[in-house]
C-alpha cells in the first residue's frame, strides 16, 4: 500500500499556548534557545513557542501558515549543525512532549516496545528501560497499558535500546529525525532500524500514523498522502542510490521503500515526528577492551582482521590514533585523576576499543579465536585493558569522552587570542575496502600540511573523525580547505559527506559535493510535496 | 614473603535499598562487585609484590558462592591464589564472627603469611571494624587508614604513611601486622585481557567450616555478639517536587512563579 490518509487533530487555542514574543525578550530570558551544540547564532526570530501536545502544536502550525512565517523545530538541542537554529520566524520546542506512553509485546515480531513522546531524552528512557520502572505509564496508562507493563516487569530478561548515540541527553524525536549513530551502530546499524512506528505531523497541522511494515512505495517510486478534505498530495522519491556506508546525508530512498523511512533522517524538512515507537533488545554481559597497538598502521590490520573473522561479534569498534594517545598521556601527566586510568603504555602507538559478550561467572573463558586475531596482527592482549562490572565500564566510556572534552579545551583556550577560532571535525564515511586509502590520504595531507591533528572514532564503519586543532586563522583557513578536499575524496570512494552528523545548516555546501543539482531538486520535490508551503524548518538541507 | 589480603563482595549501587519488611538489603537486580577500598589494599600488595619479588599474594573472603567474582576480580589485579571461606554455617555473622572465621581460616591456609591488608571499610555496612577485630583475635599490631606502604630495609617491618582528621602520619610496626588501606591518591588500577583470562586458571579453593579449628557455636549467627535487628532508610521528606530536564531559565521561572504563589516574594 502506497496511499495513506492523514488524521485531523483538533485545534487548540493559538492565544493560549505558552510562548515568548520577540527577539530582544527571547534573547534576554531564554538565551540557550538561540542555538544549538553547533553553536551557530541566529538570525533575530519573533517568536518562540513550548506546545503541550498535538492540539497546540497544529493550533502553531496553522497561525504560522497563515502570518507567512516559518516555524524552526528544537528538540533537546544537542545537534552539530544548526538544525534548530532559526534563521527567522518562530522557534518550537517540543520539550513538554516528555511522556513515556506503553511498554508493549509485539507478538508478530516477538519483542518489546517502547511507545513515547518525542522529547523523552535517551538517558531517562534508558534508565526507565534498564530499571522496568515508567512512571508516566504507572501513573496515566490504561488497564491495557499497565498490564502490559506488570508482563514487562515480570519478563526475568533485561533489555536496552539499542541506539547509543554518544549524547545522552537527546530527544528520542530528535535522534529519528536525524537517523542518530554512534559506537554501537557498528553491530546494530543506526537509529532507522529500532524505530518500529511513528506520529509526525505536517506542516498542514494533520497527522500521518506510520507503523513500520504497512507503506511501501509504489513500483513507481510514489506515494500519496489524502489529506482530510481528500488531496492527494503525490510524493515522487528521489532516484539517486544511498552510499554503502552509513549516512545521514539526503533523504533516504529506495526502490519500494517503507515509508517510515523518508520520515527517518530527513532533519524534520517535511514532518515534525510527535511520537516513536522503539524496539527494545535483550542486554547481554559485555567486556570491553582498549587494546593498544604499536602504530595507526597496525590498529588498521587489526580492524580488518576483526571485521572479516565470522568467529568473533563485536558491538562497537573505535579508534584512537597514535596522536590522540599523545594529547591524552599529556593530560594524563598534567591531571592524572581527571583522566582516572593508569598510564598509558610508553610503547602504545593507537589503540582499538571494542566490546563483546562475555560471562564473568564463567569459571573458563575461552577467546582463543580473539586472541589469536590479535596476536596475528603483531600486538598482545596483555597490551589492553579490559573492564566488564558497570562502573568499569563505565571508566572506559570516559575515557573515549575525555578525548573530544580535551581537544575542546585546547580549543577554547586558543580561542582567547583568536576568537574566530573553531574546531574542525570530520564526519565521512568510506565503504569498508576504502578505509586504507582514505587513512593515508587524512594522515599524508595532514602531515605535509603541518596542522596539529588527532583522530579518533568508529573505524569499524569507517567512520573516523579527523579533528584538526587550529593554532591560528591561517591554520583555521588550511583547515577548511582540507576539509573539503577530504570530503570530495570521500565522495569519490562511494561514501557520505555526513555519517551521523546530519546537514542542517552547516554542511549544505557539502550536500552539493554528494548530488548533483538534479538530484538535489528530486530531494527539494519531496519536500515541497509534503510542506508545499516552505513552512517547516526553514535554510536546512536546501539553501531558503 | 606472602600478604593476604582479604576482601568482600559488595553491592555496585551506593544508595542500597532495604526491604522495608524483612528489614534486609535489597540484592534482586543489583550487581555485586569487589569493595573498593579492598580493591585499594590489593593495589597496595601489589605495589609491595613490584617492589619484593618474591611476594606471594593470596586474596581471601567469607561468603556465598558467587563471591567467587569478587576473588576472580583480585586474580585479574595480580593476586596469585585466592581462598572462598563459604558455608551454610557461617551466614549470619556479625563483624566479630566474620573476624574470628577469617583469622581461623587465614590460620589454616596461610600460616605463614606475613601481612594481612584490607579495606578501611566495606562500602556496604560501613563498619570498619572486621580489620581491627582481626588483629586482636591474631594478637597482631595494627595500622588503620594507610594510603602509602613499604617495607623497612631488613623487610621486618612494614612503614605505612596513614590518614588522620589532621593530615598524615607515618607509622611503623613489626610484621606480621594487620593494614587497613583509604583510598589516597590511589588510581584504580585496570586488568588487561590476559588478566582476565588468566584469572580464571588460577587457583581459587574453598573453604568450609569443617576446615576451621573453631567450634560451630562461634559460627555464624550463633556465634555473633550482635544482630541486626533493623535496618531502615532515613525518613524521606515527602511533597516536594523536582524540576528536572528543564533549561536553567524555565526552571527558575518556575521557581520564581512557586515563591510567588506560596507568598514567599
Amino acid at each position: 500500500m502506497h496511499e495513506i490518509s492523514t488524521q485531523l487533530v483538533p485545534l487548540a487555542d493559538f492565544d493560549k499556548i505558552r510562548r515568548a514574543e520577540g527577539f530582544e525578550r527571547i534573547s534576554s530570558e531564554y538565551p540557550t534557545y538561540l542555538t544549538d551544540e553547533s553553536k551557530l547564532s541566529p538570525e533575530p526570530f519573533d517568536y518562540l513557542f513550548f506546545p503541550m501536545d498535538e492540539a497546540e502544536l497544529a493550533a502553531i502550525f496553522k497561525q504560522m501558515s497563515a502570518r507567512d512565517i516559518q516555524v524552526t523545530i528544537a528538540g533537546a538541542r544537542t545537534g552539530l549543525v544548526g538544525g534548530c537554529v532559526p534563521p527567522k520566524g518562530a522557534l518550537v520546542s517540543l520539550e513538554n512532549f516528555d511522556r513515556v506512553r506503553t511498554v508493549t509485546y509485539d507478538r508478530n515480531a516477538g519483542q518489546w516496545q517502547v511507545t513515547c513522546q518525542c522529547a523523552v531524552n535517551l538517558r531517562s528512557l534508558g534508565t526507565q528501560i534498564a530499571s522496568k520502572n515508567f512512571p508516566d505509564v504507572a501513573r496515566c496508562g490504561d488497564s491495557a497499558a499497565l498490564n502490559s507493563l506488570k508482563r514487562f516487569k515480570e519478563d526475568p530478561a533485561n533489555y536496552f535500546y539499542p541506539p547509543d548515540p554518544t549524547e545522552m541527553s537527546a530527544s528520542i524525536g530528535g535522534t529519528v529525525a536525524t537517523n542518530a549513530s554512534g559506537a554501537r551502530t557498528y553491530r546494530y546499524g543506526p537509529t532507522r532500524d529500532w524505530i518500529r512506528g511513528i506520529r509526525v505531523m505536517l506542516s498542514n497541522g494533520e497527522l500521518l500514523s506510520i507503523p513500520r511494515g504497512k507503506y511501501f512505495a509504489s513500483p513507481e517510486g510514489e506515494f500519496t498522502v489524502i489529506d482530510s478534505k481528500g488531496n492527494d498530495l503525490r510524493i515522487k522519491l528521489p532516484t539517486y542510490r544511498m552510499p554503502k556506508t552509513k549516512n545521514t546525508a539526503g533523504f533516504f530512498a529506495k526502490p519500494r521503500m517503507d515509508l517510515i523511512d523518508l520520515f527517518i533522517g530527513s532533519e524534520g524538512s517535511f514532518g515534525v515526528i510527535t511520537e516513536v515507537t522503539a524496539a527494545l533488545l535483550k542486554r547481554t554481559e559485555k567486556i570491553s577492551l582498549v587494546q593498544f597497538l604499536g602504530s595507526d598502521q597496525q590498529a588498521l590490520e587489526l580492524v580488518d582482521t576483526l571485521r572479516n573473522d565470522t568467529r568473533i561479534q563485536l558491538d562497537f569498534l573505535e579508534f584512537y590514533s597514535g596522536n590522540a594517545l599523545d594529547l591524552l598521556r599529556q593530560r594524563q601527566l598534567e591531571d592524572p585523576k581527571s583522566v582516572d586510568m593508569p598510564p598509558i603504555p610508553e610503547r602504545a602507538g593507537a589503540a582499538l576499543f571494542f566490546e563483546f559478550s562475555f560471562d564473568a561467572m564463567a569459571d573458563r573463558l575461552d577467546y582463543a579465536a580473539l586472541e589469536e586475531t590479535i596476536t596475528s596482527c603483531g600486538a598482545s592482549v596483555s597490551d589492553s585493558w579490559a573492564a566488564y562490572e558497570n562502573r568499569e565500564l563505565q571508566r572506559l566510556k570516559n575515557f573515549r569522552h575525555i578525548l573530544p572534552e580535551t581537544i575542546n579545551a585546547i580549543i577554547a583556550e586558543r580561542k582567547k587570542q583568536y576568537p574566530q577560532l573553531h574546531k574542525l571535525g570530520t564526519d565521512l564515511a568510506v565503504p569498508d575496502e576504502r578505509l586504507r586509502d582514505m587513512w593515508q590520504i587524512y594522515k599524508h595531507t595532514l602531515e605535509t600540511a603541518g596542522l596539529e591533528w588527532v583522530a579518533f572514532g568508529h573505524i569499524g564503519n569507517n567512520h573516523i573523525h579527523i579533528n584538526i586543532l587550529p593554532r591560528n586563522v591561517v591554520e583555521l583557513q588550511k583547515g577548511l580547505k582540507l576539509y573539503e578536499q577530504f570530503a570530495i575524496k570521500a565522495v569519490e570512494f562511494g561514501g557520505t559527506v555526513s555519517a551521523e552528523h546530519g546537514i542542517g545548516k552547516m554542511k549544505i555546501k557539502f550536500l552539493e559535493l554528494m548530488y548533483s543539482q538534479d538530484q538535489l531538486n528530486e530531494m527539494r520535490a519531496v519536500k515541497l510535496a509534503l510542506d508545499p508551503e516552505n513552512l517547516l524548518n526553514p535554510g536546512n538541507i536546501f539553501c531558503d | 614473603m606472602k600478604i593476604v589480603v582479604c576482601v568482600k563482595q559488595v553491592p555496585e549501587i551506593t544508595d542500597v535499598k532495604v526491604n522495608p519488611e524483612t528489614g534486609t538489603l535489597v540484592r534482586e537486580g543489583v550487581t555485586s562487585i569487589l569493595n573498593p577500598f579492598c580493591e585499594y589494599a590489593l593495589d597496595h600488595a601489589v605495589r609491595l609484590k613490584s617492589a619484593h619479588k618474591e611476594t606471594q599474594i593470596i586474596a581471601i573472603t567469607m561468603g556465598p558462592p558467587q563471591a567467587r567474582t569478587a576473588l576472580f576480580r583480585c586474580l585479574e589485579l595480580g593476586t596469585d591464589r585466592a581462598l572462598l571461606v563459604s558455608d551454610r554455617k557461617f551466614a549470619g555473622a556479625d563483624t566479630w564472627a566474620t573476624a574470628l572465621t577469617l583469622a581461623a581460616a587465614i590460620k589454616a591456609a596461610v600460616p605463614d603469611f606475613n601481612l594481612i591488608l584490607m579495606g578501611k571499610q566495606a562500602i556496604d555496612g560501613d563498619t570498619a571494624q572486621v580489620g581491627p577485630e582481626l588483629a586482636e583475635i591474631l594478637s597482631l599490631p595494627q595500622i588503620t587508614y594507610g594510603v602509602e606502604m613499604q617495607l623497612t630495609a631488613n623487610k621486618k617491618r612494614i612503614r605505612v604513611k596513614r590518614e588522620s582528621e589532621n593530615g598524615y602520619e607515618v607509622l611503623e610496626a613489626r610484621m606480621p601486622a594487620v593494614v587497613s588501606a583509604s583510598k589516597g591518591e590511589l588510581i584504580r588500577r585496570m586488568p588487561s585481557f590476559e588478566d582476565v583470562l588468566s584469572a580464571r586458571a588460577k587457583d581459587l579453593c574453598t573453604i568450609s567450616a569443617a576446615d576451621l579449628d573453631l567450634d560451630e557455636t562461634e559460627l555464624g549467627l550463633q556465634g555473633s555478639f550482635t544482630q541486626v535487628v533493623n535496618v531502615f532508610p532515613p525518613a524521606q521528606k515527602i511533597g516536594g517536587t523536582k524540576l528536572e530536564g528543564l533549561e536553567p531559565e524555565v526552571a527558575a521561572r518556575r521557581i520564581a512563579a512557586y515563591l510567588r504563589d506560596q507568598k514567599f516574594i
